[in-house]
């Protein structure tokens, strides 16, 4: 049985979702899966995997969780300035990511301080801007328990199509620029030197980075979006040998929990929130590679 | 002689602290030139300058009025997460192709990587991971990465820094013999008055300011190192410094043509 619970739109879109969500009945041959909202949160986070393991891998690489963090958290203070200036939270959410990811990256060039201290003050000043919005628009609440936990379950086909386009953009930088990606990582002074565009690499990453954690947000809640992005990419490096694999690895491990996790979560027994059940996935996956290093070292 | 980089009344100001004042050198064509200074006088402040990594006031002018020359960079050090599983290979790979590494290495660039690795005594070692590398293998994999920029100059911060005596020595002869063969003017920091005597045919004594400038034998006297070092410095003997060639030495002072 099949219920309609997400609006599709008219024409050529209805047709290409149609044949998506018929497409994952048949993958997935189970009765939760014949639900369109199931078919819905499945391909959301089909989408959304391959981004989060791409992201991820430059996250863990270049120890960018504390970045990762202030950004989800300005998606709190998104949503609340979104509803009280009367813009669609769709809408103020990822743009004051962005606004937010280009802030600290700015701060870092320009400030005397450490990038950890920038983001600190960046991070503190957001979410104390998002609480107080909140404290006095007490009807904000439903909102943001929706923020904290994620609710891949709801996601409607505006969102599909919008992570769609995004999946295809963060897909199409990392195919142009992952290798300067890895080398300004590696040494930006060393990559600058070598003519490669430190600072536009810098801020394009950081706003693909927030609209990546923003929509994963959507998913998985403010609490758990950093580990969505940095377990999978952590258990990638303890499987690889290379940096090429690691990004294989990842997509992966990204692609398999995020499956495995709505499937579990979704079975009576079990019942759990789909975002944290993905995380707990994956964090087996975590755990299997550390397992394979310690015997790898033994021998 | 022709000039490769020009400095004029270069002053750089950090924090409110004047690191630079008013620094006035330059760095002649194929020469290879050596800034020497105490540590915070100042040195790595002008390569981050000369690299346009700083902001300063002055004129840095590299090259002739028009054009400029082909830079390449060697770090004093990598700072990198040394457990990420990059290997050598993949290193180098990263500036001669577009393609990511995750989809494929193409063998042209494989190709040229491994003759690059050859050149500086790294062949063997393409698939060993960027973390495990010693200070002085790094140090040659960076110029390995640097030679296959093709540079016209060639910049060095403190290349003998966390490198032993040997690997310092092997270091310097390498840089010797391809700076022999491809003609790069060369530009190094550093505080290792051995390396220095011993390597460069040019000199910029600096210490805040130019102290001093020019040939090893003229700049590197008993009275300048003192006004730069703040201490008499008795390790250079005038007998074993370059006029207007250089050389490399063992850094126990025997000299050694081969590794």
């Amino acid at each position: 049985m099949i219920i309609a619970t997400v609006p599709i739109p008219k024409g050529s879109i209805k047709k290409v979702f149609d044949t998506i969500f018929i497409l994952l009945s048949y993958l997935f041959p189970i009765e939760i899966m014949q639900y369109r909202f199931m078919q819905s949160a499945l391909l959301g986070l089909i989408l959304l995997a391959p981004m989060v393991a791409l992201m991820g891998v430059q996250v863990v690489n270049f120890r960018l969780a504390f970045f990762t963090d202030a950004i989800s958290h300005s998606a709190f203070t998104g949503i609340a300035l979104g509803l009280i200036l009367g813009i669609n939270p769709q809408i103020s959410i990822p743009v004051f990511g962005v606004l937010i990811g280009i802030g600290v990256m700015y701060g870092q060039r320009r400030s005397n301080l450490s990038h950890d201290a920038v983001i600190g003050v960046i991070f503190s000043a957001v979410v104390a801007l998002g609480i107080a919005i909140v404290s006095r628009e007490k009807n904000l609440a439903r909102n943001v328990q929706r923020f904290m936990y994620g609710d891949i379950l709801t996601i409607n086909v505006e969102q599909l199509m919008a992570m769609g386009i995004l999946l295809l953009v963060v897909m199409l930088f990392h195919l142009f620029s992952f290798n300067r990606l890895i080398a300004l990582g590696i040494n930006p002074v060393l990559a600058k030197a070598h003519r490669i565009k430190v600072d536009i690499y810098r801020y394009i990453f950081a706003s693909l980075l927030a609209l990546v954690v923003v929509y994963a947000v959507n998913a998985v809640g403010v609490f758990l979006v950093t580990a969505l992005l940095i377990v999978p990419a952590s258990a990638a490096r303890n499987f690889a040998s290379t940096a090429g694999a690691m990004v294989w690895w990842a997509i992966l491990i990204a692609l398999s929990s995020s499956i495995a996790g709505l499937l579990i979560s979704s079975h009576p027994v079990i019942n759990t929130a789909t975002g944290a059940t993905v995380v707990i996935v994956s964090f087996i996956w975590f755990g299997l590679s550390f397992l394979r290093g310690i015997l790898r070292r033994e021998k | 002689m022709e000039t490769a980089v020009r400095i004029q009344n270069l002053s750089v100001i950090r924090d409110g602290n004047l690191i630079l004042d008013k620094v006035s050198a330059s760095v002649p064509l194929g020469s290879s030139t050596a800034i020497v200074g105490p540590n915070g006088a100042g040195k790595t402040t002008l390569l981050l300058a000369l690299l346009g990594e700083l902001q300063y006031q002055g004129t840095i002018q590299i090259g002739d009025a028009t054009s400029g020359l082909r830079i390449a960079y060697v770090p004093q050090r990598l700072t990198f997460d040394r457990n990420m599983p990059l290997t050598v290979m993949e290193y180098m790979v990263l500036n001669m192709q577009r393609l990511p590494i995750f989809l494929w290495l193409r063998s042209t660039a494989k190709a040229k990587a491994r003759e690059l690795l050859g050149m500086v005594g790294m062949a063997s070692m393409e698939k060993h991971k960027l973390g495990a590398l010693s200070g002085g293998e790094t140090q040659r994999l960076l110029l390995a990465l640097a030679l296959g920029e093709k540079p016209e100059l060639l910049i060095l911060d403190e290349p003998a820094s966390g490198v032993d005596y040997q690997g310092e020595h092997v270091f310097c002869e390498l840089l010797e013999s391809q700076r022999k063969r491809w003609g790069f003017t060369q530009l190094m920091v550093s505080h290792d008055l051995a390396t220095v005597t011993h390597h460069a045919d040019h000199v910029i004594c600096l210490n805040r300011k130019v102290a001093a400038e020019g040939k090893p034998r003229e700049v590197l006297t008993p009275n300048n190192l003192a006004a730069v070092f703040g201490i008499h410095m008795g390790l250079v003997e005038q007998g074993s410094l370059n006029d207007d060639h250089s050389h490399c030495a063992h850094p126990q002072g025997e000299h050694k043509k081969s590794v």
